[in-house]
């Protein structure tokens, strides 16, 4: 019997209808139901934006691909189970297509592509900004689907601190830890995260998928372990009254082992990973003007051990060479802020720097040079512009990157508001596009950059807690890079691609009796490629995610039902990745003081025959223990 | 050809031939046994394709070893000659003398007149001395004759006619022949058989179907069979079929089946005068990576590399061709060729486990 089953199902029922007559027990509770407190980047006013709060997924285990999968335009690509890779998608657009920021600090994977967020810790965010678009003028190049802003915790001026455990299924394991404190002439905090998991969980699948009826058969998944710690610390200091100097460091290590896909298990291949970002910024202000001088960066490694092109190997031999890759890049940038006149406040951005490669792709740089502006302009009547322009250098290919965003609100605290968004930009190849030799990959180092621009449009009502939004945006994708068959039996990246993908965003939050409160995101896409009019692979059509949670001072609980469409897995529309239906809940309890224990349970419904788009298998139902405090 | 004999009698009596049951796996040879160059380097045997003659079954070798960088030709050639029901195999080298004369055997295909014929693809460089067609004589498992390959090919797929041997490019979409007398290559140029493309076409295979030669164009959007005059080679007729197409077969009533890896699909093709059509009849929805089809009268047996299974299915069934039965031979396992031994049994070899495996088929109720 696995783990997950120690905790039957209908306990957990049971504990939430207790909790249900708890409630009625605790009059003049005081309840902080903590929704949506702030409204997209500020570097992207008027962009089309979601923020995740961490805060109000306290007392549950979660990572950072679920809690971004919370949120609309939004679809996570995770190679199943806890501690496994998982990519971001947002709008329809591949990973490689959205830019990661940790505190303004871009962040990529080894390989110069997409970030893995299995490799950040959650523990040490204070919440995400899902800006969603062609966002190139505002955030650099390779903003075609969007930019994730991750906004780590911030320092205080007084002693805070916090810690949560945690204990589940499949030999999972959380601790975290979190301190602030006065430092100097300013604030510290420091934040650590380590996880563990076996991953071992089990599934079930169809040997014999053609026939119809024809019997599941249970496997257990293996070497699915994963190990992780992480850290953040962030030092502010105000050096005079209008000078300070900011400084942020976050790493991050792990071994994990690769299990395969369900078809095709890989029981010796391993991955080892070590991830840094350092910053330091320097702000000040002088008169109506701000300004802030950054130098930031990066350094990534990745090792993989037995691993070959096809299937796995025995780390050591002859023929099973450590695949060593890593990447790094540095830049310094200047931002100035200044209004000019009544109605208008200009930003200006100068940053230059490189980025550099060195492992299984050759060792390869290039440089990185950006200068931006933008301006915010209020109209009568409501209305205001923000017109962008951003020229990105990337090696030797240059590209410029204009857009607009406008907004209408009748009344400055009206709560209705509309909005429409335009921008054009584009993306360079990655390191591992252009050089990757290895395998069934073969590289090509001609590839021109992909393009896209897109236009979008929406409302929002804003009143209090209730947030009601609708957005639709329809982009268009050229020159895009995608893999083709080459000979003999490999794959090389070609710039064949063109796409349109139209969409609509719905999102609700909305304050309920008894302290509750409803969020309900809704993501439609159509997804084509132009060429041959057929659906692109990978790419949700339906998305639908709802959430019902309750946080009070003695007694805090959640049930979410999470959605999502069949998708098709091949570029004719002939195969298709099931639907899927998760069902989550949680609920917890202040036990003592500052102390609170909560369960949750995740898959309630213990459906173990899901698989994620590459026919890696899911877990069913798991369930967590989580003890945490915070003073 | 005593099987076809044997075949064509049940018929004539109205009865239902059926093969002797084949053992559930036969376990290739591997390692020292497959002469590697360097023996601390041997390679798998990494079966391939399968072909009938002289009351055995032959299956190529390729003979590679995995590394990081892709598989990696680890000694010749080989064909290992087995009896189904008694898993018995005796290996044929086809490297020659130095070993180098055959690397990476991928089709083998029997004459009419009873001989063996398998292309070698080398190392897919287009230029190594180690790419050619090899002629086995079954009767005393040897390798007879060897044809060079110009420089610049390598061949995929084979095609036996009376005169010519016909292959294909694996780097372009053109077939040549060769004498069949003097293993000589045509020096005139090769036959262009082209088909849509966003980057590259290859020709997936070239083969012998009612007297004529079909060549099988694809690409990963795309694909087109050609009917081909077996003496020049001159294109008679050609029908667009389904997304990188990878084999075909021929049926016993002249149809032809073409499956498409791109779209998990099936084209049955059927000639008719001077034309050809094409309809897609089967999706294997749930099939990934297909490689091969094989054809049992009007039942059709597939298999999908990725999803480890086969698939056995009815054209003839209520409906319309539909899939009756499906077999899954384990993690890994890779298959890649099928060979049906009668209208239910079949055996295919498992180029993951370096296998032959009889099909232990889960059916509809």
């Amino acid at each position: 019997m696995p783990p997950s089953r120690v905790f039957p199902r209908y306990l957990l029922l049971l504990a939430m209808v207790a909790a249900a007559a708890a409630r009625a027990q605790e009059p003049g509770e005081t309840i902080e139901v903590q929704g949506e407190r702030r409204q997209g980047s500020p570097r992207a006013p008027a962009a089309a934006a979601t923020v995740v709060d961490m805060a109000q997924f306290g007392g549950e285990v979660r990572s950072v691909a679920e809690m971004l999968s919370t949120a609309p335009g939004v679809s996570i690509h995770a190679l199943g189970g806890p501690g496994q890779t998982a990519t971001l998608s947002l709008r329809g657009a591949t990973a490689d297509q959205s830019l990661v920021l940790l505190d303004g600090i871009p962040l990529q994977g080894p390989g110069g592509g997409a970030l893995d967020l299995s490799t950040l810790p959650a523990t040490i965010l204070d919440r995400m900004v899902v800006s969603r678009g062609v966002l190139g003028a505002q955030f650099g190049a390779g903003a075609l689907g969007g930019v994730l802003e991750l906004l780590p915790r911030s320092a205080r001026g007084s002693w805070t601190g916090g810690a949560e455990a945690s204990v589940g299924s499949f030999g999972t394991e959380r601790l975290a830890l979190d301190a602030a404190m006065p430092a100097g002439n300013g604030s510290a905090l420091i934040a650590l995260q380590g996880d563990r998991t076996s991953g071992n969980f089990e599934y079930a699948r169809q040997l014999t998928p053609e026939i119809a009826g024809s019997p599941y058969y249970g496997f257990t998944r293996e070497n699915g372990d994963a190990t992780r710690g992480s850290g953040l610390l962030r030092i502010s200091q105000e050096l005079s009254g209008e000078l300070g100097l900011d400084l942020l460091l976050q790493g991050s290590a792990g071994v994990r082992g690769l299990p395969g896909a369900s078809s095709a298990p890989t029981p010796r291949s391993r991955e080892f990973d070590a991830d840094g970002v350092a910053g330091v910024r320097l702000r000040g202000s002088s008169g109506d003007a701000t300004w802030s001088v950054r130098a930031s960066g990066r350094l990534d490694r990745s090792e993989l051990r037995g691993v070959l092109a096809f299937g796995d190997c025995e780390d050591g031999t002859p023929d099973c060479p450590r695949q060593d890759q890593r990447s790094s890049s540095a830049r310094a940038e200047g931002e100035l802020a200044l209004p000019a006149g009544e109605a208008n406040s200009l930003r200006f951005l100068l940053s230059g720097g490189g980025e550099w490669v060195h492992g299984t792709t050759g060792a390869h740089r290039r440089g990185l040079l950006s200068a931006a502006v933008r301006d915010d302009v209020t109209l009568a009547g409501g209305f205001s512009l923000h017109p962008a322009v951003r020229l990105d250098k990337v090696g030797t290919q240059n590209g410029l990157s204009p857009g607009i965003t406008a907004q209408w609100k009748p009344a400055p605290e009206h709560p209705l508001s509309l909005r429409a968004g335009w921008g054009l930009s584009y993306r360079a190849p990655t390191f591992t596009e252009l050089y990757l030799e290895r395998g069934g990959i073969a590289a090509n180092p001609d590839l021109r950059p992909e393009r896209a621009w897109s236009v979008d449009a929406g409302a929002e009502w804003r009143l209090a807690l209730l947030t009601l939004s609708a957005t639709a945006f329809w982009s268009s994708y050229r020159e895009l890079i995608l893999y083709q068959l080459f000979p003999p039996a490999r794959v090389k990246p070609f710039n064949v691609g063109k796409a349109r993908i139209a969409g609509v965003e719905l999102q609700a939050v909305v304050p309920l009796p008894a302290h509750l409160l409803a969020t309900v995101s809704y993501s439609f896409l159509d997804a084509v490629n132009r060429a041959d009019g057929h659906k692109l692979a990978y790419r949700p059509p339906h998305r639908l995610f709802a959430r019902l949670a309750r946080r009070g001072d003695r007694l805090e609980g959640y049930g979410e039902a999470s959605f999502t469409s069949a998708i098709p897995r091949n570029a004719f529309d002939t195969a298709f990745v099931d639907s899927q239906l998760l069902l989550n809940a949680g609920i917890g309890v202040r036990a003592a003081g500052p102390l609170w224990v909560d369960v949750e349970a995740k898959n309630l419904l213990d459906k173990r025959t899901y698989e994620d788009l590459f026919q890696y298998p899911l877990p069913g139902l798991s369930i967590a223990l989580i003890a945490r405090a915070r003073l | 050809m005593k099987r076809i004999v044997l075949l064509l009698l049940v018929a004539a009596c109205g009865g239902t031939y059926q093969a002797p049951p084949p053992v559930a796996s036969i376990a290739l040879p591997d390692g020292s046994q497959l002469k590697p160059y360097d023996l601390t380097k041997p390679g798998k045997a990494r079966p391939q394709g399968m072909a009938e003659a002289a009351g055995r079954v032959y299956v190529t070798l390729s003979n590679q070893r995995d590394t990081d960088t892709g598989p990696v030709n680890a000694g010749p050639g080989f064909l290992a000659a087995f009896t189904p029901s008694d898993g018995n195999v005796t290996l044929i080298d086809l490297g020659g003398g130095d070993g180098l004369q055959c690397q990476n055997p991928g089709f083998v295909r029997a004459s009419a007149d009873g001989y063996l014929y398998s292309p070698c693809s080398g190392n897919f460089s287009g230029t190594d001395r180690a790419r050619a067609i090899v002629e086995v004589d079954p009767l005393a498992n040897v390798v007879t004759r060897r044809a060079a390959i110009p420089n610049g090919r390598v061949p995929n797929g084979v095609a036996v006619t009376r005169t010519r041997i016909w292959t294909g490019d694996a780097f372009t979409t053109t077939v040549f022949s060769i004498d069949r007398t003097t293993l000589a290559a045509d020096p005139t140029p090769p036959v262009p058989v082209d088909c849509a493309k966003t980057v590259f076409n290859y020709v997936a295979d070239v083969m012998t179907i009612g007297g004529d030669v079909y060549a099988l164009c694809g690409s990963n959007n795309s694909g087109e069979l050609y009917r081909l005059d077996p003496d020049t080679g001159a294109v008679k007729a050609h029908v667009t079929v389904g997304p990188n197409p990878t084999e075909l077969a021929g049926l016993d009533d002249g149809r032809i089946a073409v499956v498409n890896a791109g779209d998990s699909t099936i084209s049955l093709v059927t000639p008719s005068g001077g034309t050809l059509t094409a309809q897609k009849v089967i999706t294997l929805s749930h099939a990934d990576a297909l490689q091969d089809v094989r054809a049992f009268g009007h039942i059709l047996f597939t298999v999908a590399s990725s999803t480890n299974t086969a698939q056995r299915i009815d054209l003839d069934a209520q409906g319309g061709p539909k899939v009756v039965a499906e077999a899954n031979f384990g993690l890994n396992s890779g298959p890649y060729n099928i060979l049906p031994l009668d209208d239910t049994q079949a055996i295919v070899s498992n180029r993951g486990t370096n296998t032959i495996a009889a099909a232990n088929w889960v059916t509809v109720k």
